[in-house]
């Protein structure tokens, strides 16, 4: 330490307890301190550490996310050991989110909508469709409206043209473009509700709108509707209206970078895990599927061409 | 200098005949937008929904304090903490030196330099750090950077053009001299300039700080993780119960980075007395300086920020794929014609939420500010529960607000609007509360003293010297208010980020480049009429 310095302008200087110079030069070495020793530390918010053997999987955010979650804690441990590799689960809150990350390499595999798939797989050359559900190839949509509308359940979807009409999320593909495919083929236009199509976000957030009346019908997921029914959650203002005929919808989409960095035998060891699960499997359980079944991109060209159509793929 | 002063005449009182004109203005752009969101005209209520409603005003009575979630929301608020200090931080450092680049004192008499500068920081400042967020998470993928970058940029850019302003505005005596007997620009800059200006820079780093913590929030909302993140997928089930328990933790990071930020702000604008003749550094300030300094470098370990990331080929790679799809920007009839509409419906629900806001505010700041040394308890307890009611105002993000107000509102503009109003209000009114706490108290003890009636006393005593701030103030956020829209319009409720949204989930990116470019004029159009407009209610 020097001595008392020489004031600049006015009285004498008290030397102050920390000079401005250790002061700076001490908060610089402690953020370079910081900042380099985050190598080799995990980040709680991408916690893939990108190893070798690591595979990472993730899900369109569809349903209950709680659910979800914990589907994919049984899905990684169940994953890891059949295929013998560190599997990380990844939540994802955005559906446009997932098939980014999916396209930069973040995701391995993901477990897509009908739409998110053909989109995920038109923006990353080289992904597969490995899997769905038995369920998925044959895959429904419920129309739903409130009682106050007065309409009893029928197959005519014209009725709805005339009413305040929510659809979930944009590119869900059983909350939004094959419903909005068969409103068409049925000769509603899509776009067309008095003051335009509501986009609530979700599922649970089309029935709870539609239950408030302020969107007098809706449509969602049937797999969610049968299950909020079973729960006994659904608010007794809200009726199903129709079903939509079947399709292909959810699927399991393996991205290049895993099967260049894992082997070339990836997509058959993946679909032989899903596959070979027991019907008894807690995974199959909380997918709500009897069994996964091999599916490919040729179950997704309608989806390709609809979404083309109502320029969802572009 | 021995010339004595001549007795100044009191500056006759005139009426700015520019403020007339800016407020009858002001109340036709406020009837247009009203009629224009079809508050005027037609059903707009929707009573059906209100046991919807109810629904979720129960959850704030019976939030979910289980364990598990509230192990999660603890690790989820440290995201959050660590995202709002580093991107302060950053957006510190890029103000720095972006001031630097668009002072005046820079560039001096050269004025198609400075405005060209100037003009280039409306790209970064136009789009809304959720904006920001969602175009890094398709540079960066998953990784903490997109929380920090998304912050740092936007408020870097409101920083360099805040502190550029403040070294502008300082006396330049100092800086003259110091010119004048040689030393060299920057030596005068740094010591003619900066220690005037620095009592007011570290103020507003510091309130850049509080910001920065609904910010982190609103990035969760969008995937980059945190509480809003935990908030968003409880949100998406519509779980109240947990919804509200995320909404208590917000509520309380910004408490504490409120409280924390107003006292260090409180301090430097009235500093503590040293005794006469000794110049000491204020012990309170180094402490809170040295604990933000501590707290951004936690903030990067914990969040294990990795600089290679930024530069790194895949970054390069995909900012390549992103322009390569984006360019040329989409410039089809039928988008300008959806971009210019949607444009202006932002305008209408910005000015509403404005509105609502402002009438809001004015109406509680009488009662949010903290009362002075002779308030009884019943005035007490009035004041903490509307600051608490603020509190949560702004603690729920946005589209929440917009959900939950689509329940009792029919579908269209106005919904949007008022849920934008509502978390405007939560701002406006804490900032309005504040205006009044600063004033000058004697006028008003004065009128009380003489007997004065309450209301009276507030309106003759109080209200006249607190109109110019608080106009400022609705005038600032009203500039926030068409940034924030698009979180509104993300969930569908209205205004551009509708389209922005819809374009980003079909990959559109030449068209999702026009909308940015719409958004990016729109906010510099408002900026700069309510640049105009404050200058006059100054």
């Amino acid at each position: 330490m020097r001595g008392p310095r020489v004031a600049r302008s006015g009285g004498p200087v008290l030397a102050p307890p920390l000079t401005r110079r250790s002061f700076l030069g001490a908060s610089g070495v402690a953020l370079a301190a910081a900042l380099t020793a985050c190598g080799g530390r995990e980040s709680p918010v991408s916690g893939s550490s990108s190893g070798r053997d690591t595979l990472t999987i993730s899900a369109i955010p569809d349903q209950d996310p709680e659910v979800l979650a914990r589907l994919y804690g049984a899905v990684a441990d169940s994953a890891s050991a059949a295929l013998d590799l560190d599997v990380v689960y990844e939540p994802v809150t955005d559906y446009a989110a997932a098939v980014s990350l999916f396209r930069t390499g973040d995701l391995d595999l993901v477990w897509f909508g009908g739409l998110t798939g053909v989109q995920a797989r038109l923006q990353t050359p080289g992904a597969v469709p490995v899997a769905q559900r038995d369920i998925d190839a044959d895959f429904h949509s419920v129309f739903v409206v409130n009682t106050a509308t007065g309409l009893a359940p029928a197959e005519d979807l014209g009725a709805l043209a005339g009413l305040r009409f929510t659809y979930g999320s944009e590119t869900s593909t059983s909350g939004r473009l094959m419903p909005a495919w068969f409103l068409q083929q049925a000769g509603v236009d899509p776009q067309g509700f008095p003051g335009g199509p509501g986009f609530s976000g979700s599922h649970d957030a089309t029935l709870a709108l539609v239950a408030s009346g302020s969107y007098q019908a809706g449509v969602l997921n049937e797999q969610v509707w049968t299950s909020r029914q079973a729960e006994g959650t659904v608010d007794p203002a809200v009726v199903r209206y129709a079903r939509t005929p079947g399709y292909h919808d959810y699927h399991w989409l393996l991205g290049p970078d895993a099967v260049q960095r894992l082997g070339e035998d990836l997509p058959d060891r993946v679909l032989a895990w899903l596959t070979g699960l027991p019907a008894d499997d807690e995974v199959l359980e909380l997918f709500g599927a009897g069994s996964f079944i091999p599916t490919g991109a040729s179950a997704y060209d309608q989806i390709e061409e609809i979404g083309r159509d109502l320029g969802l793929v572009s | 200098m021995t010339v004595l002063e001549r007795p100044r005449a009191v500056a006759p009182l005139v009426r700015d005949r520019r403020r007339w004109a800016w407020g009858l203005g002001a109340v036709a752009l406020v009837l247009w937008s009203l009629a224009g969101t079809g508050a005027l005209t037609g059903d707009v209520l929707n009573p059906a929904g209100l046991s919807q409603a109810g629904r979720f005003a129960a959850g704030a009575v019976h939030p979910d304090l289980s364990g598990d979630l509230l192990a999660v929301l603890g690790g989820a608020a440290l995201v959050t903490v660590a995202y709002a200090a580093l991107g302060a931080g950053l957006a510190v450092v890029l103000g720095a030196l972006g001031a630097v680049a668009v002072a005046r004192t820079t560039w001096g008499r050269r004025r198609l330099g400075w405005t060209l500068t100037r003009g280039a920081l409306a790209v970064p400042r136009g789009l809304h750090e959720a904006v920001w967020g969602l175009l890094l998470v398709n540079v960066l993928g998953l990784d903490p950077w997109v929380g920090v970058l998304a912050i740092g940029i936007p408020y870097g850019a409101v920083t360099a053009k805040v502190f550029a302003d403040l070294v502008d505005e300082v006396p330049r005596g100092g800086h003259d001299a110091l010119r004048a007997a040689g030393a060299s620009r920057s030596a005068a800059v740094l010591y003619g300039l900066l220690p005037p200006a620095a009592g007011g820079l570290l103020a507003y780093a510091f309130y850049r700080l509080e910001c920065a913590v609904r910010s982190a929030v609103v990035l969760g909302l969008i995937g980059a993780g945190g509480l809003g993140n935990q908030l968003s997928l409880s949100f998406q089930s519509l779980r109240w119960p947990q919804v509200w328990t995320a909404v208590y933790a917000i509520a309380l990071l910004c408490l504490l980075a409120d409280v924390g930020g107003r006292a260090v702000r409180r301090r430097l604008a009235a500093p503590a007395q040293a005794p006469a003749g000794v110049l000491r550094r204020d012990r309170v300030l180094v402490g809170a300086v040295a604990g933000v300094l501590v707290l951004v470098g936690w903030s990067a370990w914990y969040l294990a920020l990795d600089v290679r990331t930024l530069v790194g080929a895949r970054a390069r790679e995909q900012v390549g794929h992103v322009l390569a799809a984006a360019w040329p920007p989409a410039v089809d009839g039928e988008l300008l014609r959806r971009v210019v509409a949607l444009s202006v419906e932002t305008l209408q629900m910005s000015v509403v939420a404005i509105a609502v806001a402002l009438t809001g505010a004015v109406a509680l700041s009488g009662v949010a500010a903290h009362p002075g040394p002779g308030a009884g308890p019943g005035r007490r307890v009035a004041g903490v529960a509307v600051r608490a009611v603020l509190l949560v105002l702004r603690a729920v993000p946005p589209p929440v607000w917009a959900l939950v107000v689509l329940f009792v509102f029919l579908p269209g503009v106005l919904p949007g609007a008022l849920a934008l109003g509502l978390y405007t209000l939560g701002v406006l009114g804490r900032l309005t509360a504040e205006v009044v706490e600063e004033l000058d108290p004697r006028p008003r003890a004065a009128l009380d003293a003489l007997g004065a009636r309450p209301v009276g006393a507030w309106l003759v005593g109080t209200a006249p010297r607190a109109v110019g701030p608080t106009l400022a103030f609705a005038l600032y956020r009203w500039e926030v208010a068409v940034r924030d829209s698009v979180l509104v319009g993300l969930l569908g409720a209205g205004g551009i980020g509708v389209l922005l949204s819809a374009e980003t989930a079909s990959f559109d990116w030449p068209a999702v480049a026009t909308v940015l470019v719409a958004m990016v004029l729109l906010t510099l159009a408002v900026d700069l009429v309510s640049a105009r407009a404050r200058s006059a209610v100054r």
